[in-house]
């Protein structure tokens, strides 16, 4: 190493220790601070930092709770890419599930709510009632079983049978072919969550004098509007309504168990969540679920991050 | 300049006579109509003053000071009240009449038919919007509300259906002869429980509240310091809660289970209740929320030599009071939904949603409870939202990742 090297190597390692030195003054200097958020921390590394530390080291290991963790390697990895076919099931209907109402819950909740905002004052706190309601329902979902039950008493079988279109019921819930259909029209129905709240507050926000300036300036539609004024305003808020979409179309749990039922015929409604119950609370491997549970942390870190990266193109 | 009324009954005094009437006076002049035919124009070059009379002001005397040397006394018995032109008092003044309007009083004295400009269906706040296109969004929201209502409608209406309505062919929406019936059924079956109900709504009740206050206040106590000081490590922090945020409760609800195993938790509230202290989505919208609040307000408080304690608890936390709305409404659904099946199960420490969930489960005979159960645990989400609808979206007009 030549000597302006070894200068620029030493000179750079001064720097980095002053810098370390001068953070810890300053921690010193605040460490109220650090008294503050002392209790949500300790909480919050209990409970959401330390599972998916321990989900990671558990993955490597057989562990059923009662025997102590058994060191496997990779071999919980290699069961389930290779061995596991209801695992592969399962991914290939959360990918489903999440490509289709991951995206199209997304826009939508962002058309409804730009479309709301539009409404005059009155017409709009009703709207949004309508429209947030079935995402903080509680199970109301379960009431679907009702409406796409499978013999003639089902609402949706009766006003078909009425109608002509079919001669015999379907069994929409039960019938492996028609199971994805249904589920993603629930998990639609159920899309418009906090995502869809923040872009209404969203709107809210936006300066009026930027639109009367866009008019000045020659907008002339609202699409144009849209794209030049209104989405560039909305970044943050489009970020985070796409973690919240990443979040609700990944983690699919309720809905299939409550209309499919658990387990589903030909495991047609299956998603990579109810495998996750399925060996962790049902057949307690929780090694092989905690395998589970760090593919799916992995894959949701790297959708924000292409969804993040995507949105720092929007409107510019 | 802007022109003023003053409109009082009022005296005016007259080289030593008072005559009663109504004074309309602008900055620079003023009429006063006596009641007995008595009418004093004052205008601008004749007035040098107008003394007592400044806008929103209440005055009982008001002098009139001519350049020819004259005065005249108001004496206002009421006291005056000074109207700006922009107020609605002005409205009942008669109003000098627009050009335009002269012409249509002639016109119609002259019995002339008169073509008034068509007003607008729709009042048209943006000016560059297609009628066409506001015209096709109000019918699709129309549709679209109305399928997302719909499952919600015929839940309640299924709740409300008698027995032999629940299984009549073809099945209606809405019940025919609605009934509360089910509503006492579901009464009736929770009295027979091997857990007396009440047990179950005190747990409910006492989960959510501790819940909630605790995240309330712990969550809030973070916020403060991550949104407000600038401190090692603090952005670092806030990023990885804002990555947590999409980790459900289903993807750690097993390691979850192990930690809680390990520190003894499982069947006991703190397992419900500590996890649900440390919620992201907490954390994250009070410091967005917090954000906004103005840094000065806390240096001058610094300056003052309050303590950081008391800054948080009494500048602060009263000036954030949309974002505890929104942090116990998110708190109290998740908690209300949480049917905690797998971490509690002393059969006397379950929430009110499980227990109503195994009626629900009970099989055909109970479809009409399993409707109203579904009614219960849906309407106490959305009723509160309904009332705190406006707190919410201003909280969440901060809820932006920025990054």
């Amino acid at each position: 190493m030549s000597n302006t090297q070894l200068g620029f190597t030493r000179r750079y390692l001064n720097m980095k220790g002053d810098m370390f030195r001068y953070n810890m003054a300053k921690a010193k200097r605040m460490k109220v601070c650090y008294l503050f958020l002392a209790p949500y921390a300790l909480l919050f590394i209990t409970f959401f930092i330390l599972p998916i530390c321990t989900s990671i080291f558990y993955g490597f290991t057989y562990y059923n709770i009662l025997e102590p963790a058994r060191f496997v390697g990779l071999q919980n990895y290699i069961n389930l890419i290779l061995q596991d076919e209801v695992f592969l099931t399962s991914v290939k209907n959360t990918f489903v599930i999440a490509v289709i109402t991951g995206p199209l819950g997304y826009i939508l909740s962002f058309l409804f709510a730009w479309f709301i905002n539009e409404l005059p004052k009155w017409l709009r706190a009703i709207a949004v009632v309508v429209f947030y309601a079935p995402s903080i329902a509680g199970n109301a979902y379960t009431i679907f079983s009702i409406i796409f039950r499978g013999d003639a008493y089902g609402y949706l079988n009766s006003f078909l049978l009425n109608l002509g279109f079919i001669d015999a019921p379907i069994l929409w819930l039960t019938d492996p072919n028609y199971i994805m259909t249904v589920l993603i029209i629930v998990i639609l129905w159920m899309s418009m969550g906090t995502g869809f709240l923040s872009f209404v507050a969203g709107f809210q926000g936006i300066d009026k004098s930027m639109y009367e300036a866009g008019y000045v300036d020659g907008v002339r539609n609202r699409w144009q509007e849209l794209y030049h004024i209104t989405l560039p305003s909305m970044k943050p808020m489009l970020l985070f309504g796409a973690v919240m979409s990443i979040t609700s179309a990944f983690n699919v749990c309720d809905v299939p168990r409550a209309l499919a039922g658990y387990p589903s015929t030909d495991y047609a409604a299956r998603t990579v969540v109810t495998h996750l119950f399925d060996y962790g609370f049902s057949r307690f491997e929780m090694g092989y679920a905690s395998a589970i549970a760090t593919l799916l942390f992995l894959v949701m870190i790297l959708c924000k991050k292409v969804i993040s990266a995507a949105l720092e193109k929007v409107g510019t | 300049m802007s022109e003023m009324n003053y409109k009082s009954n009022g005296t005016l005094v007259l080289n030593g006579k008072k005559i009663r009437g109504e004074l309309v006076a602008t900055e620079t002049s003023a009429v006063f109509t006596g009641k007995k035919s008595t009418t004093i124009e004052m205008a601008y070059p004749e007035i040098e003053v107008l003394k007592n009379v400044r806008n929103g002001d209440m005055a009982s005397t008001i002098t009139v000071k001519m350049k020819s040397g004259e005065e005249y006394v108001f004496m206002l018995p009421n006291g005056l009240k000074v109207y700006h032109y922009m107020d609605k008092m002005w409205d009942n003044k008669p109003r000098v009449r627009s050009r335009a309007e002269e012409l249509h009083r002639l016109a119609e004295l002259r019995g002339e038919r008169i073509v008034k400009p068509k007003k607008h269906l729709i009042k048209r706040r943006h000016p560059n919007r297609s009628i066409g296109g506001d015209i096709g969004i109000y019918v699709m929201l129309a549709v679209v509300a109305f399928a997302m209502a719909f499952p919600l409608i015929f839940a309640i209406g299924s709740a409300l259906k008698p027995l032999d309505e629940l299984f009549r062919f073809p099945p209606t929406v809405l019940p025919k002869n609605p009934t509360l019936d089910n509503f006492s059924d579901l009464i009736v079956t929770m009295g027979q429980s091997w857990v007396p109900f009440t047990r179950y709504i005190t747990n409910t009740v006492f989960i959510t509240a501790v819940g909630t206050f605790g995240h309330l206040v712990i969550a809030s106590m973070a916020a403060f310091v991550l949104a407000k000081y600038d401190f090692p490590g603090g952005k670092l922090f806030f990023g990885i809660v804002t990555t947590a945020l999409m980790f459900s409760g289903y993807v750690t609800g097993i390691p979850n289970y192990v930690i809680m195993s390990k520190l003894n938790m499982i069947d006991t509230y703190w397992a419900l209740l500590l996890p649900a202290f440390a919620a992201p989505i907490g954390l994250f919208m009070m410091k967005q929320f917090m954000e906004g609040l103005p840094t000065a307000l806390i240096e001058a408080a610094h300056i003052d030599g309050a303590s950081e304690f008391r800054i948080f608890w009494s500048i602060v936390m009263p000036n954030v009071k949309p974002a505890w709305l929104t942090v116990i409404i998110f708190s109290v659904q998740s908690l209300w939904n949480n049917p905690a099946g797998t971490i509690i199960y002393s059969e006397a420490k379950k929430p009110l949603v499980y227990a109503l969930q195994q009626i629900q489960a009970g099989g055909i005979a109970r479809t009409g409870q399993a409707a109203a159960v579904t009614v219960v645990v849906m309407a106490v989400p959305i009723f509160i939202f309904i009332l705190s609808q406006s707190q919410i979206l201003e909280t969440m007009a901060s809820s932006g990742i920025k990054d």
